[in-house]
């Protein structure tokens, strides 16, 4: 990682890993992570199912996978099926030129090299030069260098270029947005320049997938969907409209041909058939499965396999008037809530109570950040306090369904009883995902009520942060201002220090677990459900996966 | 004949305007928009505007119409604003799927419809009667809801005889032996409430005619019993039409929700996703060509029915 670049330089990766080493993991690294497993990772951060087996080395089969929603468009960035698709398929065909390092489960993943080996940033915190992985080839044979990666960002960013589309310039606006300049310094060098400091940029990166350039050329941006080619462990094979995905293994893939002979994917969006589908043989790993199936599940043979990643279920609180405009108020409602039961009855234990703004799965937790806890006789004292002794009554819209949002209407129940019970009568008013969020992004609240519920991964990338807690978001955010934060979130941006960043993503967070400015409910696990012949995975502590290490016994 | 189809075609042609404007209309006023899910949530606001303008979202609504309907009539739907791809291509394998599906389900509900209907018209005060109006009763009341997830529990799951859903074995499966097995539940799922609706009408339409002064004039006449039958079913005929046309039309709509625990990727999941998505230019398409079917089959049963009965060809 000597690099003869002025500036500081970035170290990505973390472990034995790293980029720049063995592109493999040895099987001494394996052994290893199973050992781990096997002591901290079962005891204390969930179940990695059947990875102690990654060490035996087996491999082949064909993985089937049951998800919930539609298929993506697998052209590159737009996808337009949230991030379930991008887990998938995107992140399957395509890497960055960073990416997630998903080999672990014990805490939060880090960015490590994938296109790029490594990087280094200018004192102005805007000028990045990537230094690009040689003898990478994508999936039809193209060489990958320079040339790749400006031929894609003027995909996404030169309006007017050859194979620039609205759609593909909007759809990458979300994470390349704020690159105002990008060049090739040489064959293996690319420079990029962001529009304004920005330390978590290897980060968004991650999400600003190239494609292979010979391949856009010979089917034109419209065509390219139909044969999309990356760099990334799984090859596009064939798309069956509304049926299924079809990838196979990369068999070059630079870090290693995966183990999988093939990845199907299949929308199923309804979790009955989703799990008949499991039950019946038809695929052999679900995405999501019911919480109440949980239990006869595992009973039957199959394996559920969970994690922490950076996800809160929460109510944004209408801060701008009664009842909620009084922090004393928020925070009752805080203390009012018994999460546990939420999590572990309602939710059979696919979710952990969330006590602070922090998911527990992100950098930024600190467990000592857990400042509410189930307890009805501070909620009525605060209450009190403020003047609100004999309760009120308020509103909230909730989602019916949504990618993230668990069991909305029941766990919008749970919390109507436990706030009944200090006093607050809580109306719910049901609405669809698409109806809610819609109106969120335009600044109004559907049905307008006084309060949102919904859930949000808030760390998937610390670019998309400042839109749930900023005071400049164009999201409803409950009208949530807190300048103090707003400087601590501007400050972490400009920082490409990681350590630096977590100080101050933890000192605003702090911030907004004391302003309520949200009633914090549980953390998602990401539950999946899968067939006992499925064996490898590594659960990360993330939305995303790592598919490379799976296979399917016979 | 000829006119009769060209007076019915060209009565259709307000009918689909209409339709199509009206859902136009319903979805655009419909809270919740497109760009969202397409965008994402981190997107900045001015490439949401952008791709408003771009698209036309800005637009008034009897000019996006105006524009929408120009098009398609040059057989152009559009792109889908949540995939960007071409409507057409999005829309033409899940009509495949959703016409095949209702026709297999038509015709159990016309051979179990007239077999059960038979049965029990035949024999009316017998253990066949008895036994064809019990499973008829029961057919109509069944949930389509419970019979749906009985058939996956206990045929799929329990005893893994036929496949839960889809339409062929993701793990190398293909082929029409293949698509067949996956076929036959959501097929018998869709078919069971009409065909208890066809059966308990055919039986009631086939009983008048044995019942009145034509099979007494038939059987005074010496004919067989089974000769008896075949006139009766003849002037039955005209009452299974209309209840077979209008079978048909539940099934092209109801299959939605078959086609939804099946995961059977017709028409209804892709209408359903594109709904959920304010994804208009889908939306559009596909219930312009759900319409047209509809339309299409109507105007078929009453082509048959003319066949059959000379009566209604005049209009007067």
């Amino acid at each position: 990682m000597t690099h003869h670049h002025p500036g500081r330089t970035v170290r990505p990766g973390r472990t034995a890993a790293g980029p720049g080493r063995a592109a493999r993991p040895s099987v001494g690294a394996l052994a290893a992570a199973a050992l781990l497993l096997s002591t901290v990772g079962c005891a204390a951060t969930g179940s990695a199912a059947g990875a102690g087996d990654a060490a035996s080395g087996g491999r082949g089969g064909t993985l089937v996978i049951g998800a919930t929603g539609k298929l993506p468009n697998p052209d590159t960035v737009i996808g337009g099926a949230g991030f379930e698709g991008k887990r998938l398929v995107s992140f399957q065909i395509y890497e960055g030129l960073t990416r997630y390092d998903l080999s672990g489960t014990d805490a939060p993943p880090e960015i490590t090299g994938a296109l790029a080996e490594s990087w280094t940033v200018a004192a102005d915190a805007r000028t990045w030069t990537f230094a690009l992985r040689k003898g990478v080839k994508f999936q039809d044979g193209t060489p990958f260098d320079a040339d790749a990666v400006v031929f894609n960002l003027d995909r996404y960013l030169a309006k007017g270029s050859e194979f620039y589309t609205d759609a593909l310039g909007a759809a990458a606006k979300e994470y390349a947005g704020g690159i105002v300049q990008y060049r090739k310094t040489d064959a293996d060098h690319v420079e990029l320049v962001t529009k304004d400091p920005n330390g978590h940029f290897p980060e968004d990166l991650a999400h600003v997938l190239i494609a292979s350039p010979a391949a856009v050329r010979a089917t034109g941006s419209a065509g390219f969907a139909r044969h999309p080619v990356g760099t990334g462990p799984f090859a596009f094979a064939s798309q069956t409209e509304g049926q299924q995905i079809e990838l196979v293994a990369n068999k070059d893939y630079w870090r290693g041909a995966p183990r999988l002979d093939k990845l199907v994917i299949k929308p199923l969006p309804d979790v009955a058939a989703r799990t008949a589908a499991l039950r019946s043989g038809g695929v052999n790993w679900i995405e999501y499965p019911n919480p109440d199936d949980i239990d006869s599940l595992k009973a039957e043979g199959a394996r559920i396999a969970t994690n922490s990643y950076d996800h809160l279920w929460y109510w944004i609180l209408d801060g701008s008037k009664a009842p909620w405009n009084d922090p004393r108020v928020r925070q009752a409602a805080n203390y009012a809530v018994d999460r546990k039961a939420i999590a572990e009855k309602l939710l059979h234990g696919t979710a952990d109570p969330a006590y602070q703004a922090a998911p527990r799965a992100t950098f930024a937790y600190d467990p000592a950040g857990d400042l509410y806890s189930y307890d009805p006789a501070k909620a009525k004292q605060l209450l009190a306090e403020a003047g609100r002794a004999d309760g009120f009554t308020t509103s909230v819209t909730v989602p019916t369904a949504g990618s993230g949002n668990l069991l909305p209407v029941p766990i919008t129940e749970a919390i109507q009883r436990d706030l009944a019970a200090v006093g607050i009568k809580v109306e719910i008013r049901t609405t669809d995902w698409s109806t809610l969020i819609g109106a969120e992004a335009k600044g109004e609240v559907a049905l307008g009520s006084d309060a949102v519920a919904q859930s949000t991964t808030l760390f998937q990338s610390e670019a998309l942060l400042p839109l749930f807690i900023g005071s400049k978001s164009p999201f409803w955010t409950g009208h949530y201002s807190n300048p103090k934060v707003d400087q601590l979130l501007g400050s972490a941006a400009a920082s490409p220090d990681r350590t630096a960043r977590r100080t101050d993503y933890r000192s605003a967070l702090s911030q907004v677990t004391q302003d309520a400015p949200w009633l914090f409910v549980v953390n998602d696990r990401n539950p999946r459900a899968l067939s006992p012949k499925v064996q490898g995975l590594v659960q990360p502590q993330s939305w995303f996966l790592d598919l490379t290490t799976v296979w399917v016994s016979t | 004949m000829r006119r009769f189809l060209l007076r019915r075609v060209l009565l259709a042609l307000p009918t689909l305007l209409g339709v199509t404007a009206l859902v136009f209309a319903t979805v655009a006023l419909v809270p919740g928009d497109p760009l969202t899910a397409f965008l994402g949530p981190g997107a900045p606001p001015e490439a949401r505007r952008e791709l408003t303008e771009r698209l036309g979202l800005d637009q008034p609504l009897p000019l996006r119409y105006a524009n929408w309907l120009g098009h398609a009539l040059r057989g152009d739907l559009g792109v889908s604003i949540a995939g960007q791809r071409p409507v057409r291509q999005l829309l033409l394998p899940a009509l495949g799927q959703t016409l095949l599906l209702t026709a297999a389900a038509f015709l159990l509900v016309l051979v179990g419809g007239v077999l059960l209907g038979a049965l029990g018209a035949g024999r009316p005060r017998g253990a066949a009667g008895r036994l064809s109006g019990a499973l008829g009763t029961l057919a109509v009341s069944a949930p389509q809801y419970s019979v749906a997830l009985l058939l996956v529990a206990l045929l799929a799951v329990r005893w893994r005889l036929l496949p839960a859903g889809g339409t062929h074995d993701a793990f190398g499966g293909g082929g029409t032996a293949d698509l067949l097995r996956h076929l036959v539940l959501p097929a018998v799922a869709a078919a069971v409430v009409p065909l208890g609706l066809t059966a308990r009408v055919f039986r009631a339409a086939l009983g008048g005619v044995l019942a009145g002064d034509l099979a007494d004039a038939l059987r005074s006449r010496g004919l067989s019993r089974a000769a008896v039958l075949r006139h009766c079913v003849h002037n039955a005929a005209p009452a299974l039409l209309t209840i077979g046309g209008l079978q048909l039309a539940y099934l092209l709509e109801g299959v939605v929700f078959v086609e939804t625990l099946f995961a059977w990727p017709g028409l209804g999941g892709l209408l359903y996703d594109a709904l959920s998505a304010r994804d208009l230019p889908v939306v559009q398409g596909g219930v312009l060509v759900v319409a047209v079917a509809f339309v299409g089959v109507n105007i078929l049963v009453d082509a048959a029915h003319a066949l059959i009965d000379p009566r209604i060809r005049s209009p007067r």
